[in-house]
């Protein structure tokens, strides 16, 4: 390879590398930053902190922030910063198993609904309609007091609530789907209703689900803390943002830094996962952005 | 435009028939947890047994909701399992104090929201745009019990400005009610008007880029004139319709803000149902604030169609 091309060829890279438009995939990155911070933290929680989220120090009760406690300790000398860290655990685990029921029960029965019409599109869409109308975080309650408070309870009473939304989406975007040209061919050339569904309908489906599931996820990790919050999800002394709020908040007069960290931190993970869907969406529909 | 408020109010009745069915089922979905909560932990069986008995709890479900029904197309929702007091007076007593909330709280998102959302959008792609909705973005993440426990180290705890909780009633003190009812309804209204706030600029980007816009323009109409009279009418139809999802929405959440500000609302009650596992107490509460969530809703929704007359013969249409 001569001088010459080697050259051009640098200079097309640097040129290609400039005309990328990077303002537009802005979103994604700063949302990408922090999701990777969030899941960075769930999964290695030890590797960010030198103390145990449940060590109890019973002389450094109640200490504000300082160098060796930075978000201060509890009222049993935990320290608060250990304890955010850890609870990214739980919120990103219920958050991804609700979001997982949600996707994988709408999508099912949104793509199926479109495909055999009615009478099961009404049937599961009149349904679907039902469970939308409930306030999310009342049907979470109502499902939380019926079913018992445990981890696994609050990603299916999580999870539920999703299935709607997914659902009608999956359902919308098969129905474009079928009326595309490719279908017909595939009929022609004699695809089985599965086949169909599996390799042409699918594919097509997925992505606005994809984009939907970013958003879901900042919801649930909200309605984990939200249900955490009311003493219905995670129980102390395993830390989730949520509780640790609620602990808080009888110590609201003495120790308000209890009532800072973990909040920040759901703040933090809702408005990631929120930027991440926004810049999915731009990123692979730019027609729909603003 | 009768007619469509008929048809919305005609299917109303089953909608809420189906929700009661669904809570119904919900709520009792795991039998016998009742007994054990309203009797204490070392029951004997026997007891358990005349407990269930008495309370209709052994029956089969679809005969419990027959009975269940039957009183509450009456008024009767039943007697508490904790406190044997009837539980529709107790929940209509409550009611009023979580509508003040949830209606002021509406009111707050959008008296924020509507004129942002115009600025914002008649400064698209200006730096006031984008400070507008950068703020707005960001408030859409805040959990609305974090702004609660924020709002009350601020001017509770700080400031000693207002109580950290409790209620006054608008009939004894006018001026303590509204101290009392601020912050939650703060809670609740700020974290709605920043996804309402997009919504009307998004809504208003729209409506601005179309051809008739141009037109005003070009026949000399001052921006004033446009906003007023061409645009914001024409993009509330789309914001009246996620503001009416976002009143149900903002009625779920009033469960955990009036549990913050101990608030004697529908929503502490249903808690109380929640951790006494008293189904009667849970039943009752959740149906009202699925009633009135709905209900909001439906009437947001007719607004809408009151605002944009096209909505009633699409729909006379389908």
């Amino acid at each position: 390879m001569n001088t010459f091309a080697a050259a051009t060829r640098i200079g097309a890279f640097s040129q290609t590398w400039r005309d990328v438009p990077w303002h537009r995939y802005r979103l994604l990155a700063i949302g990408g930053a922090i999701v990777g911070l969030v899941l960075f933290s769930a999964l290695f929680a030890g590797l960010i902190t030198p103390y145990s989220p449940y060590a109890q120090d019973i002389v450094n009760q109640l200490k504000g922030p300082s160098w060796d406690h930075l978000f201060g300790t509890d009222q049993f000398g935990r320290d608060v910063f250990t304890r955010t860290i850890y609870a990214a655990r739980i919120s990103v685990e219920v958050a991804s198993v609700a979001v997982g029921i949600g996707f994988f029960g709408g999508a099912v029965i949104g793509v199926l609904s479109a495909f055999f019409g009615d009478p099961l599109d009404m049937v599961l869409m009149r349904l679907m309609e039902v469970v939308f109308s409930f306030p999310a975080i009342l049907l979470a309650v109502v499902l939380m007091a019926a079913l018992g408070t445990s981890t696994f309870n609050a990603m299916m009473a999580i999870g539920i609530i999703f299935v709607p939304g997914f659902a009608r989406l999956a359902r919308v975007s098969t129905l474009s789907v079928l009326r595309q040209n490719f279908l017909e061919v595939a009929h022609a050339i004699g695809m089985s209703r599965r086949r169909i569904i599996a390799r042409e309908i699918l594919p097509n489906v997925l992505t606005p689900l994809l984009v939907e599931a970013m958003v879901a996820f900042a919801y649930a990790a909200l309605l984990e803390s939200a249900l955490s919050f009311l003493g219905l999800g995670a129980q102390p002394p395993e830390p989730s943002w949520g509780n640790i709020l609620n602990e808080g908040r009888g110590f609201v007069y003495q120790a308000a830094w209890l009532g800072i960290a973990p909040g920040a931190a759901l703040f933090l993970t809702v408005i990631g996962f929120n930027l991440v869907g926004d810049g999915l969406r731009d990123w692979l529909d730019p027609r729909l952005k603003d | 435009m009768t007619r469509l408020i008929g048809t919305r109010l005609a299917a109303f009745v089953p909608t809420m028939f189906v929700v009661s069915v669904l809570l119904f089922v919900a709520v009792n979905v795991v039998p016998g947890s009742a007994a054990r909560s309203a009797l204490g932990i070392d029951a004997t069986p026997q007891a358990i047994a005349r407990f269930n008995a008495a309370q209709g709890l052994d029956k089969p479900l679809p005969v419990q909701y027959y009975d269940w029904l039957k009183g509450a197309v009456q008024g009767d929702l039943g007697t508490s399992f904790q406190s044997q007091q009837s539980v529709a007076p107790e929940v209509s007593r409550r009611l009023p104090i979580t509508l003040e909330l949830a209606i002021l709280a509406f009111l707050i998102a959008n008296i924020i929201a509507l004129p942002l959302g115009v600025l914002a959008a008649s400064s698209h792609q200006k730096k006031r745009d984008t400070v507008i909705s950068f703020f707005a973005s960001l408030m859409g993440g805040v959990p609305n019990f974090w702004l609660a426990t924020l709002l009350i180290m601020l001017f509770a705890v700080e400031f000693r400005l207002l109580p950290a909780g409790g209620y006054v009633p608008f009939t004894e003190d006018p001026v303590e009610n509204l101290k009392t009812i601020i912050m939650p309804a703060l809670s609740l209204g700020l974290v709605s008007a920043s996804l309402l706030l997009r919504i009307m600029r998004a809504g208003m980007i729209d409506v601005l880029s179309s051809s008739y816009i141009q037109t005003a323009k070009a026949k000399g109409a001052s921006t004033a004139v446009i906003l007023r009279r061409h645009a914001v009418l024409n993009a509330l139809t789309a914001y009246l319709t996620v503001g009416a999802v976002e009143f149900g929405f903002l009625f779920g959440s009033v469960i955990i803000i009036e549990n913050i500000f101990s608030i004697p609302g529908v929503g502490s009650f249903l808690l109380v149902g929640v951790v006494n596992r008293d189904y009667p107490v849970l039943m009752a509460s959740a149906l009202a604030i699925t009633f009135v969530a709905l209900a909001g809703n439906m009437l947001v929704d007719i607004l809408g169609s009151l605002i944009d007359p096209r909505q009633v013969h699409r729909r006379a249409l389908t």
